[in-house]
């Protein structure tokens, strides 16, 4: 038996922890925490609801609009607003463009380095890549320039960033030429997450936190120029997208199918639902609410979630749900046996419970399949369409059970990149409509001021719910629920693995100086 | 660290694209932003140029949420910027780089050891529960700091954790958030520290900056305080009670928001959002009796904009809530009340800082004068710009608000 520890894991947001007991060459056992505490809960208790919308989207700088999201509707929530039907259009827009950036960044930006092996790239026949990129559907690029570009870096001998690589790991299998395609779209990547960033700046002000989504509805008054500041922009994403991330998925994966047979974790879904339809019914958005365990749908409620403390540095009671929950931090030792992480071990329905794309992408697909119409009529491609065409092009037709693993988790991220993609020109288009028929309303006041709610929605990353209360109106209660929480969640009071840790069970690690594997699981998650 | 040469300075350029007339352009620009001449453009060339290889920098993370990596992703004039990052080795960089666990921490440990590197710290400064509040590998947090900046050139700390410990050390501070200058002077390290404030912080300042200190690096890096312009403020560091220079760049802090912005010729004339989601904010009319902080705010936010200038809080609609300025949550929330009536430290025990209180005290006084002002001179018939209703409103009759 030999621990293997990866502190920092890194290309996330935050700062976390892997350890894994391996025997023969697989691992047995894991505990995965988190290592650091901010507080942002005690923070905000005594501030105005408002104030909450402000600070607590400061939880997390790579999805700030749907923390900003969750905080309103809480706030709305407890006061009893239904927002006007602009600001969904406005917000659902704005969600859109944050997820746009966020699949597009972690795909290429974050995840990639775990498959794509830029100095192989180097070895590429450039006429053998144009084919290539032409066979597999994928956007030609002036890969000789970034060949040259390469090189020149390689020769410099400074790799910055890419320092301590593990390249030499037989885990990196792509032929040259796919590897100098995928390392083009790296660079091209960096430009289009800040393309889609720029429509969050013009509805919102800047990215990272945005400014307009506030309680009742949105700041944000669009007009003809701004509309079209937005449009451009999203056309431009969508065309990245259905040119570089869907071709680019479907070239690498038969290098990787191994990543089908491991990695899988809990097989417990849970998605808060996203992206409102008009009727604002949380299981009707268009990635609407529900959970499954094992590819069997069934409801869910935000008063479903407990969180145990046990395992974690906090001296506050044990197994409650969150309008009730306390955050009181105290630290004592990192001990794998007791105590061993900031995040607490949050469970839905006392399941360990796995969220993010792929839950999203799968809750969706069950709902498709079951018969619901969950795009209302609009002409997008949805979860079932993505996800069977996806299976019968990667020879797995009829299988969806094979998206439980690692290579499913990352597959479900950018086919819902294709499915958000046009679901944002489609709000785009109702904004238009909606503008030309006037009258439209952006923002309604509060009418009181004491109240209690909670705000379920999903990041990009995961499920989000903030729950707050408010009394005369200071809130008086606040607890979070982060989508890192509950993929990163430790063990729970009864000794059950949080979601990660449970994904990571059971993966062959070749090389234990260099656990690629387990990388590539953390990383799936996007935490 | 190899620090071998790499070729000529121009030749890496045409390989990346970017011409020698187009490299210039940009020295120009950055010759502006750290309020210098044009003439200084052929200096600032001189000084990229003259590198064979790169700088090495360090970037950590503190108690942060990833937004200030995030805001850098976004910085505008990518080709040309590039260049000028490239002419960094970033060995450390959570969020990016290649490398985990021992691998990352073995870049750390080499960059330390060969020295004159630059760090570049992001997030409050996590000194709770005897700093184990953040932990890397078993190290505490505020272990690493210090031993990475004792041995750095220089520090940049960016964004408001990094400065005063932003929103996580606001009342009451759960987890003993401090900013990275207040640290360093208690633990007596006298590495120079430059801040860029906001949250996140404006990513054209940090590379700005980065260039600054790339100017001086190889002939003396005690000059970067010294050759920077630099606005030098002391205040309260409300965990330490003691006294804490802050330095930064001029041009980043030397005027308000509301002097430079957009929407102020609507102040001038009293045309006010009254309420969100009005056809007032349409118009672009002033934030200010929603709640904006922008005349005691002191930041180029109008100037440099976000997201490559796409936009800013106020243009898209938002009052500014003063996240450039110290203490930024404590002293500015409740966000939604307008600053004639603003409180210092009104939520529990928290201090204002004695900079910021004297800042805004003079804004606010300033503004009260303003409004007398123009009233004085009938500019704005027969109220102040405090009204309650908007010109708009008069014009039309009957107040619009968000429900109709």
């Amino acid at each position: 038996m030999a621990n293997i520890v990866i502190d920092p894991v890194t290309r996330i947001e935050g700062h976390m922890r892997v350890e894994c007991e391996v025997s023969g060459g697989v691992v047995k056992d894991a505990w995965v925490s988190g290592t650091l505490y901010r507080g942002m809960e005690t923070v905000l208790l005594g501030r105005a609801p408002e104030d909450a919308f402000y600070v607590s989207q400061r939880i997390c700088g790579v999805c700030p609009i749907s923390h900003s999201h969750a905080s309103s509707q809480a706030t709305e929530a407890a006061l009893g607003i239904k927002i006007p039907e602009g600001a969904r259009l406005v917000r659902n827009i704005l969600e859109c463009a944050q997820y746009l950036h966020s699949h597009i960044l972690w795909f290429y930006n974050l995840a990639a380095l775990d498959y794509v092996s830029p100095i192989n790239a180097l070895k590429a026949d450039i006429a053998d890549t144009y084919a290539l990129a032409q066979a597999a559907g994928t956007k030609p690029s002036d890969y000789g320039a970034v060949a040259k570009r390469l090189t020149a870096f390689a020769e410099n001998g400074q790799l910055s960033i890419l320092s301590g690589h593990y390249w030499d790991h037989p885990g990196y299998a792509l032929p040259p030429e796919l590897d100098l395609i995928a390392t083009c779209h790296y660079l091209e990547a960096l430009e289009m997450q800040a393309v889609a960033n720029e429509v969050v700046a013009v509805i919102a002000g800047k990215f990272s936190h945005p400014m307009t989504s506030v309680p009742g509805g949105t700041a944000f008054v669009p007009t003809v120029d701004k509309l079209d500041d937005i449009l451009f922009r999203l056309v431009r994403v969508k065309d990245f997208i259905d040119t570089a991330l869907i071709p680019d998925t479907l070239a690498i994966a038969p290098f990787i199918l191994d990543a089908a047979t491991y990695g899988g974790g809990t097989g417990n879904f849970l998605s808060w639902g996203v992206f409102e339809k008009s009727d604002l019914v949380p299981e009707n958005r268009y990635l609407p609410r529900g959970m499954s365990q094992g590819l069997k749908p069934e409801g869910v409620s935000p008063d479903d979630v407990t969180e145990y403390t046990n395992h974690s540095w906090y001296d506050s009671p044990t197994g409650l749900n969150p309008k009730e929950g306390e955050t009181k931090v105290k630290f004592t030792e990192y001990n794998i046996d007791d105590k061993y992480s900031y995040g607490k071990a949050v469970r839905c329905k006392d399941l360990s419970t796995e969220s993010g794309p792929l839950a999203r992408m799968v809750v969706a697909y069950l709902a498709e399949k079951g018969g619901a119409d969950i795009a209302g009529g609009a002409d997008v491609r949805t979860p079932a369409k993505l996800i069977d065409s996806t299976l019968e092009a990667l020879g797995v037709g009829g299988k969806p059970e094979i998206l439980v693993s690692l290579l499913g988790r990352v597959a479900a991220r950018n086919l819902e990149a294709a499915y958000v993609a046009d679901l944002s020109l489609v709000f785009v288009s109702e904004l238009i409509e909606a503008l030309k028929g006037g009258d439209v309303q952006y923002w309604k006041a509060a009418e009181k001021d004491t109240g209690a709610g909670v705000g379920a929605w999903e990041a990009p990353r995961g499920s989000v719910a903030h729950w707050i209360g408010l009394d005369g109106g200071k809130i008086d209660h606040y607890q979070i629920v982060a989508p890192t929480t509950w993929d990163i969640a430790p063990r729970d009071d009864n000794g059950v693995r949080g979601p990660m840790e449970e994904a990571l069970v059971g993966t062959p690690v070749e090389d234990a100086e260099k656990p690629l594997e387990l990388l590539r699981i953390a990383h799936s998650f996007d935490p | 660290m190899a620090q071998e040469a790499h070729g000529a300075f121009y030749d890496l350029l045409a390989v990346r694209g970017v011409s020698r007339r187009d490299f210039l352009k940009y020295c120009s620009y950055v010759a502006a932003t750290l309020g210098l001449s044009e003439a200084a453009a052929p200096q600032i060339a001189a000084a990229l140029e003259k590198g064979s290889a790169l700088k090495p920098a360090l970037w950590l993370n503190g108690g942060s949420c990833t937004g200030c990596t995030e805001s850098m992703a976004q910085v505008d004039s990518p080709d040309v910027a590039t260049i000028v990052l490239e002419l960094l080795s970033l060995n450390y960089f959570e969020t990016i780089m290649a490398a985990a666990g021992e691998q990352a921490e073995k870049n750390i440990e080499d960059t330390i050891a060969d020295g004159n590197f630059l760090l570049i710290y992001e997030g409050s400064v996590m000194t709770g529960e005897d700093g184990n509040t953040l932990l890397v590998n078993g190290h505490k947090g505020t272990e690493i700091l210090a031993e990475a900046a004792a041995a750095a050139q220089a520090v940049i700390s960016v964004g408001a954790c990094a400065v005063d410990g932003g929103w996580v050390a606001a009342y009451p501070n759960p987890a003993g958030a401090v900013g990275v200058q207040a640290f360093l002077d208690k633990e007596k390290i006298a590495t120079p520290v430059v801040n860029i404030p906001c949250c996140p912080m404006n990513p054209e300042w940090v590379v700005a900056m980065v260039v600054q200190w790339l100017l001086v690096a190889d002939d003396d890096p005690a000059l970067f305080l010294e050759k920077t312009a630099l606005l030098t403020k002391s205040y309260t560091d409300g965990v330490y009670d003691a006294k804490v220079t802050l330095n930064y760049p001029e041009y980043v802090v030397e005027s308000t928001i509301h002097d430079n912005c957009p929407r102020r010729g609507h102040f001038e004339n009293g045309e006010f959002v009254s309420e969100f989601g009005t056809e007032e904010e349409a118009m672009g009319y002033c934030l200010y009796k929603v709640g904006c902080k922008g005349p005691q705010t002191y930041t180029q936010c109008p100037v440099t904009r976000w997201n490559r200038s796409v936009s800013w809080c106020v243009h898209s609609g938002a009052p500014c809530i003063g996240c450039g300025g110290l203490n930024w949550v404590d002293n500015n929330a409740p966000f939604f009340k307008r600053l004639s009536s603003m409180q210092f430290g009104s939520i529990g025990s928290a201090q204002p800082g004695s900079i910021a209180a004297v800042v805004g005290g003079v804004a606010a006084a300033a503004l009260v004068a303003h409004g007398l002002g123009m009233k004085a001179a009938g500019r704005v018939g027969d109220g102040p710009p405090m009204e309650e209703t908007t010109a708009y409103d008069r014009k039309h009759g009957a107040k619009k608000g968000g429900d109709k």
